[in-house]
């Protein structure tokens, strides 16, 4: 039987109209289990998207430096090259959103995947429907494509002292001076959340909410992990935060100089 | 038949070893050495009493050799030493030195030997004390001469030497049983080491071990146990692999399937109505293998306590409501009169979220769905309590409910692995909670009530490790 064209398939399916007339986004699924890898690309590809399978970590980095890849779900327990050495690698080449998929929810597992890159996880068994809502939290949230609130200005100094640290909403950037800072999808996502205003005190859960679409059940540690990565990308000394605090019992806050 | 006997301790009985041991051994000593000493004594004070007899008889024989001299003459200038007597028999007439001895006082046997002409020596007893009678025959003279020597001295010394012989051994018997206490206690020292640590080990520090030790009698004990508690150990930590390994092992074929019937799902335009109730079929039993399959390894893993607690303050409310609609259950179930704060709790949300859906499940299955549930504080914690419609749980099955596939009225009748509960009471127990099973005031039905510590109560739980770091 051969697959129906993707127009009918859009058609018939309301929870895939976000993605009409658009060009269909790449995910990278590398996973390891015939099964699961067989089972996620049918289901992904009736969620819209284009789809590319790896087995292999060593496979999937070479696709990663060939094409673009929009999105990335990766398995953590993988034979050879494994999940953490993978997002690690993959890094510096891509800055799309990256999801890891664990077997276990130990504690250690899922931070190491965070602190290597990844930016949320998802744990087996999962169900289709919520790697999906995590796929599209990420993509929708893409570099430019959120729209900045009304009165809050595009363009943000962090940092006044030379060369300036600017995040530029419009253009999607970050720089110090000429220099290009290179953020993830995801950090520069929470940046803009927390320049929007700057100064007020953001709560993990609202951040969760904000840049990952999570509820109730939303791992906070996402949001630490990831707070201390844009730390060590924008914060003059990364052991000293100036820029971005903590405080205490609340959140994290946006103070710039 | 047998007297009921006290069992006595290890420590009794080595220190009555020693005691025991120690008094035979002294007394053994003791009576030796008086013996021995009583022996050369007593011969000694009777050569004595033989020479100085030997010599007073030669003095009494030259005296009466002179003519015409009474025997009474002699014996008035015979100075015998203080404690002896001098009596001479002559022509069937008895002669005294002193007043209180006479012939009655010369035992008959020294008396028998001197008439045959020979001398004798015997031990008798004068004004109730031991003596030495000497007898000696005078022939030159026609006299018997015999002397009487009594040994008070003697007998004084050797009551004596009785006396410090038993002193002494009373002492080394006391001795011999303080020492026997400190070996005891030496010996036993140990054990009490070792019945600490299995305590400890048995609380679940699984760490400890017993420090190594110099002592060769003692370090094949402490060698023993460190390696049981090893072996144990590893056993432990084997199991808990064992159940991540059966985790992955289920749960990658589980996904596979629940993925591809969801892209079924997601296709059942598709598909003929035959097969949209098959696949519907699939689907619910799916979801339920999934749901025992997470209860087992979720129980697997609070029961080898390496579940981690990934605690954050919330509502208790807001934690039951959120679970009430979250499983489709009507908001308004929840009863609440406490104000705003006073039940907080530390919790880790995802895992408490299963056991109260878990809670709400068994009500469901078993007893008639849900009637009520109320959040309240209550001290230092917070009370949760679900009630249901069913017929309440016997009282001697209140307990046993919460083991693991132990299911309430006949067995088979219902649906359900009978995991719920033991679920839910090993995930508050790994929040230092207590979960019980009553009846619903003024119901038929059971409350189930779920008790948690407040935050301020849970050490360390209240900021996240990440948060620290941050």
């Amino acid at each position: 039987m051969t697959s129906p064209p993707a127009e009918v398939r859009g058609a018939s399916s309301p929870r895939r109209d976000w993605q009409h007339g658009r060009v269909p986004e790449t995910l990278l699924i590398l996973e390891d289990d015939d099964g699961i890898r067989t089972a996620l690309r049918m289901a992904m590809e009736d969620e819209g998207y284009r789809v590319v399978d790896m087995a292999r970590a060593e496979d999937a980095l070479r696709v990663v430096g060939e094409q673009t890849v929009d999105l990335m779900l990766v398995d953590l327990m993988l034979g050879g090259m494994d999940g953490y050495t993978f997002i690690r690698r993959a890094r510096p080449a891509s800055d799309a959103p990256i999801i890891v998929v664990s077997a276990r929810n130990d504690t250690v597992d899922i931070v190491a995947a965070l602190e290597a890159g990844a930016d949320d996880y998802v744990t087996k068994p999962f169900v289709v429907k919520e790697v999906s809502a995590r796929l599209r939290a990420l993509l929708r949230r893409g570099r430019g494509g959120a729209a900045p609130d009304p009165g809050v200005a595009d363009r943000v100094v962090l940092d006044t002292a030379e060369p300036a640290l600017v995040l530029d909403m419009s253009a999607g950037t970050v720089r110090r001076g000429d220099d290009s800072i290179h953020l993830t999808v995801t950090e520069y996502r929470l940046l803009c959340e927390l320049a929007s205003p700057t100064g007020r005190v953001r709560s993990r859960q609202s951040l969760l909410d904000a840049v990952w679409d999570k509820g109730f059940f939303g791992d906070e540690r996402i949001v630490d992990v990831h707070i201390r990565r844009l730390r060590t990308k924008v914060e003059r000394d990364p052991g000293d935060p100036q820029l971005v605090v903590t405080v205490r019992g609340l959140g994290y806050r946006l103070d710039p100089r | 038949m047998r007297l009921p006997v006290r069992a006595v301790g290890l420590r009794t009985t080595i220190m009555l070893s020693f005691a025991v041991g120690a008094l035979l051994l002294s007394a053994v000593m003791g009576i030796g050495t008086y013996l021995t000493a009583r022996d050369y004594l007593v011969d000694q004070r009777e050569r004595a009493a033989v020479r100085e007899a030997f010599a007073d008889a030669s003095y009494v024989r030259d005296g009466l050799l002179t003519s015409g001299i009474e025997v009474s003459d002699v014996l008035g200038r015979v100075a015998p030493a203080a404690d002896s007597t001098v009596l001479v028999k002559r022509f069937d007439r008895w002669f005294s030195s002193s007043l209180e001895l006479g012939e009655e006082d010369v035992p008959a046997q020294v008396q028998r030997a001197v008439d045959e002409g020979e001398v004798a020596v015997v031990w008798t007893r004068a004004q109730d004390a031991p003596a030495v009678a000497v007898g000696v025959p005078l022939p030159a003279v026609d006299a018997q001469f015999f002397e009487v020597v009594a040994t008070q001295e003697l007998a004084r010394t050797l009551a004596t030497l009785r006396i410090v012989l038993l002193v002494f051994a009373a002492f080394t018997a006391a001795a011999g049983a303080l020492l026997g206490r400190w070996a005891a206690r030496r010996v036993v020292a140990p054990l009490d080491h070792v019945a600490g640590a299995a305590a400890q080990i048995a609380g679940g520090a699984l760490d400890t071990r017993l420090p190594t030790t110099e002592d060769p009698d003692l370090a094949t004990i402490v060698g023993s146990f460190n390696s049981m508690v090893d072996a144990v150990h590893e056993r432990i930590e084997r199991d808990a692999r064992f159940a991540a390994d059966v985790s992955h092992e289920l749960r990658s074929p589980l996904t596979a399937l629940v993925t591809s019937v969801d892209v079924l799902d997601g296709r059942r335009d598709e598909l003929s109505e035959r097969s949209r109730r098959a696949l519907d079929l699939i689907k619910s039993d799916l979801h339920r293998f999934q749901r025992v399959l997470e209860d087992l390894l979720e129980l697997g893993r609070l029961e080898s306590g390496a579940a981690r607690l990934d605690g954050s303050i919330l509502d208790a409310r807001d934690l039951v409501r959120f679970a009430l609609e979250e499983s489709g259950r009507d908001p308004a179930l929840l009863r609440t009169s406490a104000g705003p704060g006073g039940t907080l709790v530390a919790v880790d949300k995802t895992q408490l979220h299963r056991a109260l859906v878990n809670l709400f499940e068994n009500a469901e299955r078993h007893a008639g769905g849900v009637t009520g549930v109320t959040v309240a504080p209550d001290g230092d914690g917070v009370v949760i309590t679900v009630d249901d419609a069913g017929p309440g749980v016997p009282i001697e099955d209140r307990e046993r409910i919460f083991e693991r596939f132990v299911r309430g009225g006949s067995r088979g009748s219902l649906p359900g692995a009978g995991l719920g509960l033991s679920l839910v009471a090993e995930t508050v127990r790994a929040h230092g909670g207590a979960i019980w099973c009553g009846s619903a005031p003024g119901a038929s039905g059971a409350r189930f009530t779920l008790r948690l510590p407040s935050p301020d109560v849970v050490p360390d739980r209240a900021a996240s490790p990440s948060e620290v770091r941050a």
